[in-house]
């Protein structure tokens, strides 16, 4: 079917720039075939799978001549893996054996696979030998593998939903993304919204755009538009302060010391509402000392922006394993041991982990708030607070991101000092939905109404115990929805890096009484699409 | 033809990993004679596959034998040389 020029395309947008590019479909990866036994003569297959090695290497070579530099190297040497005259005659032996090209390669560097494995010096080598297994069979099989995206041009993506490996290969001719599936907490959006790359994601209606069509991405009209042009964008309310200093503090959120550099350098923001820590242990194979932790926070802290830095303990589970953890499989790591359940079996980590940020603390003289993610009931709330005061000096507060402490915010005071509400957990377990599942994207919007009435709870129930709230959430960063934060009774707000100006701008754009009717306002729609209109509404009219 | 013997010594830290292994099959592939490299007192494998040296897992500081099949000394000589060179890291 073809598209009138003009015509809209409803989704969820991501971002506040528009742009303008042409639509690059990206198919899904299709599952490798399963290996069989072939019908065809064994000359038949070998020539196949010749061809198939004499494929792959072109594209390899491809490859490393756009990545150039070191890294043509690492293509060059896959390139050799690939054409191993040892693997190509194990998989002559298999094809003689009845097996089809594809299944024979695929076992050859499966033998070859075992051979080098148990060896850490191969595990990398281990890992390209089954990519380069996967390239020629998916070549045998007529499947594209990976993304292979042209470096010049403005390419709007147009996908069911990317993955991080997807992600990572987005080159600077990608202007725009558009998904059919996935919600504005999935990945795709995630990495969208730190990049700045505008995107418009849960657009079902995109599958009728064809390769080449031109394309207006503008994610502040929720929308794509079939040969729009910028004029065409919806431009974003224009924030026009009134006050120097947003209404309630917006602090950045940071996993990295050179988050923390650029949150310095390059924002406003008033101090770090989450500091993600457990970055600085996935890619440990050893548990990192005291010592060594220590020096790693102190120069987090040290870099960090002026303000109080909200430190969140280590947040793995099964399926964000950290390698000297032993994390065994969980049929739902969602809901599985993750967070501070890690306690369980792993106290001296999470004591360890408060001892070094207790150094870090007093060596850099910052102001520092520690808070456990995955608290569930009060008890476990007083256990952490217990655990954390008798080894340091900090705030303590948890992460509220359960239905279940939802519901209980009050019991918290004198408990706690502060509590930040996780928007994106948050949606997760209460609207039973997989933030991961592109399928359910639609339920992780944060203007839907059953999020909204349960964070004016969780406001309401801080304000009664005395202690501080504050959201860290996606949904935070933006910044029509944080001004409806803090008219719910939010006391902060903690921002990606590249987002931080933009809230602020629209925080010093009213007065606490003007955000509370657009909180008020909002918190009667019925649905997503209605409480986002009712506060774009009444934001207009500022 | 005959078969010459020579004795190299992996000096790379990280044993024969796929670099060296890659140097060395490059170099019997060009001078299309038959070099075969073992543990001595093993098995020995042909040097035309690095998926094959690398198989063998041989740490830094392992002695190995080489033989080359050739009907000049010093050919023979010069392969075991420059695999040497490949082995020092």
């Amino acid at each position: 079917m073809s598209l009138a020029s003009g015509a809209v395309l409803s989704g969820l947008g991501v971002g506040l720039n528009s742009a303008v590019g042409e639509v690059f479909f990206v198919k899904p990866q299709a599952p490798l075939p399963e290996w069989t036994k072939s019908s065809k003569s064994a000359a038949d297959e070998t020539a196949a799978l010749k061809t198939a090695i004499a494929n792959v290497a072109a594209s390899l070579a491809a490859l490393g001549e756009r990545a150039g530099g070191t890294s043509a190297e690492i293509f060059e040497a896959l390139t050799f893996l690939l054409e191993d005259e040892e693997l190509f005659e194990l998989a002559e032996s298999h094809i003689d054996e009845g097996w089809s090209a594809a299944a024979a390669y695929g076992k050859a560097v499966d033998t070859f696979a075992e051979l080098l494995g148990g060896d850490a010096d191969f595990d990398e080598r281990v890992k390209d030998l089954q990519d380069i297994s996967k390239r020629v069979q998916a070549d045998i099989a007529g499947i594209e593998m990976a993304l292979e995206l042209p470096e010049i041009g403005r390419l709007v993506l147009v996908g069911e939903d990317f993955s991080p490996a997807d992600t990572a290969q987005f080159t600077k001719a990608v202007v725009g993304v558009i998904t059919l599936k996935g919600g504005p907490t999935s990945h795709t959006a995630i990495i969208c919204r730190s990049r700045a790359i505008p995107a418009v994601v849960s657009c079902g209606a995109a599958a009728s755009l064809n390769n080449g069509d031109t394309v207006l991405v503008d994610p502040v009209g929720d929308r794509v538009l079939f040969g729009g042009d910028e004029t065409l964008a919806t431009k974003a309310i224009s924030f026009v302060a009134i006050n120097d200093e947003p209404l309630i503090p917006v602090r950045a959120n940071i996993g990295t010391l050179a988050d923390a550099e650029t949150a310095s350098a390059k924002t406003d923001a008033v101090g770090v509402g989450l500091f993600r820590t457990e970055l600085l242990y996935l890619n440990s194979k050893v548990v990192p000392t005291v010592e060594e932790q220590a020096a790693e926070y102190a120069a987090i802290l040290a870099a960090a922006p002026q303000g109080p830095i909200v430190v969140r303990t280590i947040d793995a589970g099964s399926d964000k394993p950290v390698p000297f953890l032993l994390m065994p499989h969980e049929e739902n790591p969602a809901l599985g041991v993750r967070g501070f359940r890690l306690i369980q079996d792993h106290r001296d980590f999470i004591e360890d982990q408060l001892k070094s940020l207790e150094i870090a603390r007093v060596q850099t003289g910052r102001e520092v708030w520690v808070m456990a993610p995955m608290i569930a009931t009060v008890q476990e709330a007083k256990q952490f607070a217990d655990l954390a005061r008798s080894i340091g000096g900090y705030k303590v507060g948890i992460m509220v991101e359960t239905p279940s402490i939802a519901a209980l915010i009050d019991q918290l005071a004198g408990i706690v000092d502060f509590v930040s509400v996780g928007t994106n957990d948050l949606s997760q377990y209460l609207f039973a939905a997989d933030r991961m599942n592109a399928n359910l994207g639609a339920l992780s919007n944060h203007w839907q109404p059953g999020l909204i009435r349960t964070l004016a709870r969780i406001a309401d129930g801080a304000n009664r115990g005395g202690f501080s709230v504050g959201v860290c959430g996606e949904s935070a960063s933006d910044p029509a929805f944080a001004v409806v934060l803090a008219g719910l009774g939010i006391n902060s707000v903690s921002v990606s890096v590249s987002q931080v100006g933009a809230v602020r701008a629209s925080l010093s754009a009213l007065d606490l009484a003007k955000a509370k009717e657009v909180a008020n306002a909002v918190l009667v729609a019925t649905s997503p699409e209605e409480a986002k209109a009712a506060a774009l509404d009444a934001l207009s009219q500022l | 033809m005959s078969l010459f013997t020579h004795e190299v010594e992996v000096l790379d830290p990280i044993g024969l990993h796929a670099r060296p292994a890659s140097q060395i099959v490059k170099l019997v592939k060009e001078s299309e004679l038959d070099v075969q490299i073992g543990r001595p007192g093993e098995e020995f494998v042909k040097a035309k596959s690095a998926l094959m040296l690398m198989s063998l897992k041989i740490k830094t500081g392992e002695k190995l034998t080489l033989t080359v099949e050739t009907t000049d000394e010093a050919t023979a000589a010069d392969i075991a040389a420059q695999i040497q060179e490949f082995l020092k890291g």
